[in-house]
């Protein structure tokens, strides 16, 4: 079953002088519970379509379907509540929100969907358990360290049970013992939730575990690997 | 959920979000309060006009207010004081006789109203009986054989009816009250000297005495010298009802302060008794009736009920008969929103800068918060939430301190006695209990409340500006 459909998709930057092709006419297609990664050199456009595959940035050409829905079609409202309720975002720099606590990031996004508290304790309790840090839950961002942050920031990512999670370079600020223990995490989330992955990166411990590996160069695909 | 993130977003940066409490706090406290003294002030001389000087409702012949003339007496009386007594929400009734004449003594002559009232009816309407300087008498309770007038302390001074001397018990006192013998010993030579005026006592103290002396011990020296000579007359002269001048000799059964200088100087009491003979206009004849309501709020009914019942007399409210009083009262609720307004809009200024601040330093988190689903609402909702945390934190700490403030001020009042004069000349007592009402707190908590909401648009809106991805990749 296909959760991501990328049609032909451009996105070409006009600055006052030179026109950027950052991606320049990619086409892939993902189905449910897939593990990938993208990888590709520092400029090789990388971000630019994971911007455009999470609703972030818009195409200058081409169609990018979420579960057959066109994001291109949905107005700025509409879409940042396809955003909260079909897709998770983790970023390099964690980005939780620091007043809060580990629990209370992860029911984030529940809250905003207006889940009942019982529905909110049962899956915040579900996911801090999962990433192992159940003994943290309150625990300010402050008070974690950085593979600890990654993996309350997967367990937001995956809370409201999205159609699949972009993760931008999640590893890139994490020492290896973090690295390997976040991608066993995610693994098994992928496996127990059936959620699918999408990863940037240029870390090879993360391409390692990956299923599928998507090799951009210049804003195209070059190579896409099932292992 | 915003809420709580919201609230705990203030103290995020505690410093910075308590230098705005803290000036938020500063500006309400010192608008509450300054509110408070100017109300207090305002109600203490509503509370003076309406119980001592001019009553609710006053009732007379059409023409009589222009020119007080005394053939322009109420006709059939009895009819029309059992009409006002029988309206409800009439409380007493006092009649009085009212004419201009003069007031002599040998020291000096002035213009004066002279006011014939009856003692026990008086009392009923007015609470001037309370006012009596301790030592000069009282309101016409002492049973005397001669006509009494019972004056203010100012038409005292005025007619050197009040002096200044620093007699043997006027030193021993000030000696007593710990005046230092530096300063006794100037006062010495002075020692039995009669002073005509106050004004005349302060400038001899003033060349006697250092700067500071005059500051720290001129009042009470002035205090006990003031000197009420017992058994003090005067003559009112005025024209009797066929216009032939005529007068008497009254002894003083009182001084009253009422703290209003125009009023004080300018209004004698005697019996209207004392006025019907000496007038020649019989008894039973008055130019005015004073009525005192249960409920001074129900004036302007009552005003309506007895002028259809007494269609041939004026029934004339108190804010007709002293419409800048009823302009003060009227206008002031609105003036203090004004001021308010002002001290919130200097303010938002900082709460501004403050949340523009805010927005800059998080672009990061706020672009992240947009990528994972909270709609523009709910980022407008959080940051106009954070400064409306701030201003109602300050506001209620201000309005908090200022209450207690006034609690403890209200006990005891505040004397501006350095002003004494300018106030008295207005008609105010220097001497001022500050008060406010719980109403004034609401409309200072929903102006708190809209500064902060209106404070928030602007870095609102630059948060909503944000793009997402951009946002994400600010270091």
């Amino acid at each position: 079953m296909k959760v991501l459909e990328i049609k032909n998709v451009h996105k070409i930057y006009n600055s006052s002088e030179v026109k950027v092709h950052a991606v320049n006419g990619i086409t892939l297609d993902f189905e449910k519970g897939e593990f990938a990664a993208i990888v590709g050199p520092s400029g090789s456009g990388k971000t630019t379509l994971l911007n455009m595959i999470g609703g972030l940035d818009q195409p200058t050409e081409g169609e990018i379907l979420v579960d057959h829905t066109d994001l291109s079609t949905l107005k700025s409202s509409a879409l940042i509540d396809f955003r909260m309720r079909h897709i998770g975002f983790v970023f390099q720099s964690y980005n939780l929100i620091p007043v809060l606590t580990a629990k209370e990031n992860v029911e984030f996004i529940m809250n905003l969907q207006k889940w009942s508290k019982k529905e909110r304790d049962k899956r915040t309790f579900e996911l801090l358990k999962a990433v192992g840090l159940d003994g943290r839950a309150d625990s300010r961002p402050s008070k974690l360290s950085g593979g600890q942050q990654q993996r309350v920031a997967v367990a937001r990512a995956l809370a409201s049970k999205p159609k699949f999670v972009l993760a931008d370079e999640p590893t890139a600020n994490l020492d290896s013992k973090s690295t390997s223990t976040l991608l066993d995490i995610m693994e098994e989330l992928n496996r127990d939730e059936g959620i699918t992955f999408i990863f940037s990166t240029h870390d090879a411990r993360v391409v390692k575990k990956a299923r599928r590996v998507i090799t951009i160069e210049d804003g195209k695909v070059i190579s896409d690997e099932q292992k | 959920m915003i809420w709580k993130t919201a609230w705990k977003n203030v103290w995020r940066n505690k410093i910075r979000s308590l230098v705005v409490i803290i000036s938020v706090t500063i500006g309400i406290f010192g608008g509450v309060f300054a509110v408070a003294v100017m109300n207090g002030a305002i109600e203490q001389r509503l509370d003076a006009a309406l119980n001592e000087e001019i009553g609710h409702i006053h009732v007379n012949e059409p023409g009589f207010r222009d020119n007080l003339d005394i053939q322009l007496t109420i006709p059939d009386i009895h009819d029309v004081l059992d009409t006002i007594q029988e309206t409800p929400g009439v409380a007493a009734v006092a009649p009085r006789v009212i004419l201009t004449g003069m007031a002599n003594t040998a020291a000096k002559s002035t213009g004066v109203q002279i006011i014939g009232i009856d003692p026990e009816k008086e009392r009923q309407v007015f609470t001037l009986y309370q006012s009596t300087i301790p030592g000069t008498g009282d309101f016409f309770e002492t049973e005397s054989r001669y006509n009494l007038a019972y004056i203010g302390q100012d038409l005292a001074k005025e007619l050197k009816i009040i002096r200044y001397i620093l007699d043997d018990e006027a030193m021993k006192s000030l000696s007593d009250k710990g005046v230092p013998a530096p300063v006794m010993e100037k006062l010495a030579p002075y020692r039995g000297e009669r002073f005509n005026s106050e004004k005349a006592l302060k400038k001899e103290l003033k060349n006697i005495l250092s700067a500071r002396e005059a500051k720290d011990y001129g009042p009470l020296i002035v205090d006990e010298a003031w000197s009420f000579r017992d058994r003090s007359r005067l003559t009112l002269t005025f024209l009797d009802k066929d216009q032939y001048q005529t007068g008497a000799v009254f002894r003083i059964a009182g001084i009253y302060d009422i703290k209003n200088n125009m009023f004080e100087s300018g209004t004698v009491f005697v019996k209207n008794t004392d006025l019907h003979s000496l007038t020649g206009l019989g008894p039973d004849t008055y130019h005015q009736l004073i009525i005192k309501l249960n409920d001074f709020e129900q004036t302007g009914k009552v005003t309506g009920i007895l002028a259809g019942k007494l269609p041939g007399l004026e029934v004339m409210d108190w804010k007709t008969l002293q419409p800048d009083l009823a302009m003060m009262t009227d206008m002031v609720q609105k003036f203090y929103a004004v001021f308010m307004v002002v001290i919130l809009a200097a303010l938002a200024f900082g709460i501004v800068n403050t949340m523009l601040m805010v927005v800059l330093e998080r672009t990061k988190e706020l672009g992240m918060l947009t990528a994972i689903g909270m709609n523009k609402k709910r980022v407008f909702s959080m940051i106009m939430l954070e400064s409306v945390f701030l201003s109602l934190i300050g506001g209620v700490v201000g309005m908090g301190v200022s209450s207690l403030l006034i609690a403890i001020t209200a006990e005891n009042g505040i004397n501006f006695s350095s002003y004494q004069e300018g106030f008295e000349a207005l008609g105010y007592s220097a001497h001022i209990y500050p008060a406010i009402t719980p109403s004034f707190f609401i409309l200072v908590t929903v102006l708190i409340v809209l500064t902060g909401i209106l404070s928030s648009i602007y870095p609102a809106l630059k948060a909503l500006k944000l793009d997402p991805a951009e946002a994400l990749r600010t270091e």
